[in-house]
């Protein structure tokens, strides 16, 4: 286990994530109220190291937190799918399912809170036909599946398959209720025959609740009653959706059953286990989309007379060239993640490389070719790419609001608050004298109402103003010479390609990112009383030099991510 | 306290003694039904409830506030009373039976805490769909979605025991979309129709899934009902999953275990198919779709599978790009930049839409002459009066249809300030459910609409 010691005032971190929310100071999310952790509540504090209590030691005291209220998550659209085929076996018909909802940052939290409609739970019902008959009435796969031949209706065959099939399924031994419940399906339904009985009592698991959400209640902590500790087996399904977004494999369930997966070291050498496979690398890839809002990029278009570059697939090729830059850093490199906002290394094809104006050799239109971008060229970092350059721009101009935004918010995890209701967000229509996007900023920015976020919010978005909404270069703008010069929280810079050097090393970006990896595991935002934690990490986070997966390792064995409080009782 | 669950089976269970798995018999009334489960053909089959639904309003005037001052308005018709000549917008519509309603505003109360809660995305749309406010928190709510108070009124209809009775059919209500843009994936801006607070009917929107739902059974209708069968076994586990949850996982899961036994009921209805059309091919473009869905819809209809439905042929505050009219930016976008010609012509073509699917409703004829506008009453209406200043001012209200004649068609009511809730009081009435009042939270009113109801 890696272990550091690091002296860093809790007060100057807690004051550099405030910083800056439109003037009133309310902006960090990282810290709820505002709160200290010295305010953060009577719970266990994050410095003792033992596998009993609350055992997380960063080498600092963050104080007491108090873990946040259980969950209960629904299978995102890829868990649903990943876990059928871990059950069922691979090439199995394609079968939709509600979609996810992402209604803040990321779809793990529209899990926890987005109810099932009717038609989702229908699709479920048909999904689960769909899909066992097309095991079922293949009598190769379902021997190899099932492993014995049923000679009668609920026979010991079928016994012992509803009872392994269900572990995996429900992520934990079947109760004997359950066991016999579905055994008995598999005998009143037997019509024509055995195999059409369990092919039902199949069915009929994969549209349990206890498969279709993820129930992580845990139970009362023995050191720490007031609270509930995850157990093995909750422990490793936990571990296996954020990790490999989908069910525990046998190994990990044979861990928890072991009760390996109640220590750190348990949990570690798993996490480890699990980190080392390419199926990590899907879900690490899947959260820095969301991270990232790549998302946005789904079906973005631009005028092809005003944009002739901007094909159709050029969404695609944006989105393909952010994934492979994280990739790189993430798991070739093994380094610091927080220099995606630097690399001038990236990853382009055929149409990407023309959009940039640079040379590509080998790139064809799925062929991406790394190529090294110039010192002294315009672009450093995925900030100054096309993905993030096109989603935050309108359709015809840019937005140096959208993307001065998108820095505050998504790159530091400082809250922008919505304009107000009263208040036209959009530019003025450049009628009269051609402008500049940087004056009619301008002009807009002298509504008092306006200019305390606008001051927040514009001047780093302006340092991209040498990129149209389409990511292309460019000197000028309605005829005019560009001015791209802005600032980063009084830290003057000539245009954005300066701008990489700068977040660099800024540690807002390693606790913003602590914070989302923390959101996006729990499925939930963190609550106040969850501060400690997140400093607990961060700190940990930097004393590894900012290494991706490590901070997955720490945070699977925190306890922060191994208890919970109850919800509220009916 | 939150709602216990109690699925039909269970409650039959209990009858029997409790405790008893067996397969038993539901109390579905076959003697009354047709094999889709319908009751037999013409206007005795009943009325049809609808809500056709376009975003962002109308192209604003005067009328929506003084800001908005300036074009003309296109949209309310000269003349009050039977026989107005249509209005510019209205005159897309052809002569197909409709009566309208101007004037008309929420009346829900505002709570200033939190604020915002005046905004037409929140209050237009909800006083619209449902006659309530939406709740408080607004978007700040811990799930961070907005939602409504209580169903829309496609579900309350839907659900209440004068309408369906004990035939209910195989779908006791339709949800469908066209366009697929949205502002965002959750919540409102996602679908029109509530059962309650945060459990949403999401629309289907792709013409295959429509088919297919309504049009495409398994040829071993014995194995459907060993599927219904099936689902015993699972709200069993969900029940057994209720116990160990907070309340507000309680309601969501409740929420799960009714959708349960509604599939339950609709996979034992299930028997002989209702023929439809041939299988449909994907289109992006709007009208085309609109087409498509509307002769699934009218098929399905004429069917028996549902009098239920709601028809979004744009979402709330879409961000569907009309590029087909010339329009460059996404509606919602061209709202807020006050580009009122392109929000007229989108709005021309919304209504063009809802042309559409009038047209395919009066070539649906039964056996006695009936065609599904004898027996519709739809509402049709969009988010807020307008999209530029999220105006809630001259709510559009149109009641199209006879109802089995119930409606009368081709009246304009005015009332300047009037209560948007008497669109629903009309429709209720019109649908045979007796409604002393209807509206909540300041929109409260036992009036409907003089004149348009028969």
């Amino acid at each position: 286990m890696i272990r550091h010691t690091r002296v860093r005032g809790l007060g100057a971190l807690a004051a550099a994530l405030v910083m800056g929310a439109c003037g009133d100071g309310s902006s960090a999310r990282v810290d709820g109220d505002g709160g200290s952790a010295e305010d953060a509540g009577d719970g266990t504090a994050v410095t003792a190291d033992d596998d009993g209590g609350s055992g997380t030691d960063s080498g600092e005291d963050f104080g007491p937190f108090v873990p946040g209220e259980l969950v209960l998550p629904r299978l995102t659209a890829s868990q649903y799918r990943h876990a059928l085929v871990d059950l069922l076996g691979p090439d199995l018909p394609p079968t939709p399912v509600e979609g996810d909802t992402n209604p803040y940052l990321f779809y793990s939290i529209g899990a926890t809170s987005t109810t099932l409609s009717e038609l989702g739970t229908q699709l479920y019902e048909e999904a689960a036909d769909v899909v066992t008959h097309a095991v079922f009435d293949d009598a190769l796969r379902r021997a190899a599946l099932v492993g014995c031949e049923p000679v009668a209706p609920a026979d010991g065959c079928i016994a012992g398959f509803l009872a392994q099939f269900g572990r995996r399924a429900f992520r934990r031994p079947l109760t004997e209720a359950e066991h016999a419940r579905y055994l008995a399906m598999a005998g009143e339904l037997a019509q024509p025959d055995a195999w059409e009985g369990l092919r039902l009592a199949v069915a009929g698991m994969l549209q349990s609740p206890f498969f279709i959400y993820r129930v992580e209640i845990g139970s009362p902590d023995p050191a720490d009653p007031t609270r509930l500790r995850y157990s093995g087996y909750e422990m490793a399904s936990r571990m296996s959706f954020l990790l490999w977004d989908t069910i525990p494999d046998d190994e990990l369930l044979a861990a928890a059953e072991r009760g390996d997966l109640d220590s750190r070291e348990g949990l570690e050498t798993e996490a480890r286990r699990l980190l080392a496979s390419e199926r990590a690398s899907e879900s690490i890839r899947a959260f820095f989309a969301q991270y990232l809002d790549l998302g946005r990029l789904d079906g973005l278009t631009r005028d092809p007379e005003l944009f002739p570059l901007f094909t159709t697939t050029m969404p695609d090729s944006m989105r393909t060239e952010t994934e492979l830059v994280v990739d790189d850093v993430v798991f070739r490199e093994q380094g610091d993640v927080r220099t995606i906002f630097s690399t001038r290394r990236t990853f382009v094809n055929d149409e990407l490389a023309t959009l940039y104006g640079i040379d590509a050799p080998g790139a064809g239109p799925i062929t991406f070719v790394p190529v090294e971008l110039p010192e002294d060229g315009p672009r450093a970092g995925i900030l100054t790419f096309g993905a993030f350059l096109t989603m935050n721009a309108r359709q015809i101009q840019t937005s140096p609001t959208l993307r001065g935004r998108y820095l505050r918010e998504r790159v530091l995890c400082q809250q922008v608050p919505d304009p107000p209701p009263d208040v036209d967000a959009e530019l003025d229509p450049p009628d009269g004298e051609p402008k500049t996007v940087r004056e009619q900023l301008e002009e807009h920015r002298a509504n008092p109402a306006c200019a305390s976020c606008h001051a927040f919010i514009d001047p780093p978005g302006l340092l991209f103003e040498n990129f149209d909404a389409s990511g292309v270069y460019r000197t000028e703008d309605n005829g005019f010479p560009i001015d791209a010069s802005g600032d980063l929280d009084g830290i003057q810079l000539a245009n954005a390609s300066g701008l990489g050097d700068v977040l660099a090393d800024d540690a807002r970006i390693g606790t913003c990112l602590v914070q989302q990896v923390f959101r996006h595991a729990q499925g939930r935002l963190d609550t106040p009383d969850e501060l400690p934690v997140i400093l607990d990490l961060d700190a940990r986070f930097a004393a590894v030099g900012y290494r991706f997966d490590e901070l997955l390792v720490e945070l699977v064995m925190h306890d922060g991510f191994r208890t919970a409080v109850a919800q509220e009782a009916e | 306290m939150a709602k216990r669950y109690l699925s039909r089976r269970t409650m039959l269970r209990g009858a029997l003694g409790g405790g008893v798995t067996a397969a038993v018999g539901l109390p579905v009334l076959d003697a009354m039904l047709t094999s889709s489960g319908a009751l037999a053909d013409g206007l005795e089959d009943g009325p049809i409830a609808g809500i056709f639904f376009w975003a962002n309003g109308l192209p604003w005037h005067g009328g929506h506030g003084t800001v908005q001052a300036g074009p003309a308005d296109l949209w309310t018709p000269a003349a009050t009373g039977a026989g107005f000549a249509p209005s510019d917008l209205l005159g897309h519509l052809g002569t197909h039976p409709y009566s309208i309603a101007t004037g008309l505003t929420p009346m829900t109360a505002v709570p200033s805490d939190p604020p915002g809660q005046d905004d037409g995305h929140m209050r237009g749309f909800m006083v619209a769909l449902t006659s309530d406010r939406p709740r408080p928190e607004g978007f700040h709510h811990a799930s961070h979605t907005l939602t409504a108070l209580r169903g829309s009124i496609d579900q309350y209809v839907a659900k209440h025991d004068e309408f369906y009775g004990s035939a209910v059919p195989r779908f006791r209500s339709l949800q469908i979309g066209v366009s697929d843009a949205r502002f965002h994936d959750y919540g409102h801006w996602n679908a029109i129709s509530y059962n309650g607070p945060d459990s949403l009917n999401i629309p289907v929107s792709d013409p295959a899934q429509l088919y297919d739902l309504l049009f495409s059974i398994p040829d071993d209708v014995d194995s459907v009902a060993r599927r219904a069968r099936l689902l015993d076994a699972v709200m069993d586990d969900a029940a057994d999953l209720r116990a160990k949850l907070g309340a507000g996982d309680q309601t969501r899961l409740d929420e799960h275990l009714a959708h349960l036994d509604e599939i339950q009921r609709r996979l034992e209805l299930t028997s002989t198919p209702c023929t439809g059309p041939a299988q449909p091919a994907p289109t992006a473009d709007v009208h085309a779709k609109t087409a498509i869905m509307a002769d699934l819809l009218a098929f399905g209809l004429g069917c028996g599978l549902t009098r239920v439905f709601s028809f979004m042929v744009t979402s709330p505050a879409t961000t569907h790009v009309f590029s087909n009219l010339g329009v460059a930016n996404d509606m919602h976008t061209v709202c807020h930049s006050g580009a009122w010609q392109s929000v007229y012509d989108i709005t021309v073509y919304h209504m063009q839409a809802l042309r559409i699917v009038l047209d395919r409703f009066a070539t649906q004829v039964d056996p006695t002459g009936t065609t599904l506008l004898d027996r519709l009453c739809m509402l049709g209406t969009s988010e807020y009066g307008e999209g530029w200043q999220h105006g809630s001012a001259e709510h559009p209200v149109l009641l199209i249809g006879k109802s089995c004649g119930a409606l009368v068609p081709n009246v304009h009511v005015r009332e300047p300030g009037g209560n948007l809730a008497k669109a629903h009081v009309t429709m209720l009435r019109a649908l045979g459910i007796d409604t002393p009042s209807y509206g909540f939270n300041g929109s409260e009113t036992s009036d409907h609409l003089t004149g348009i109801l028969a």
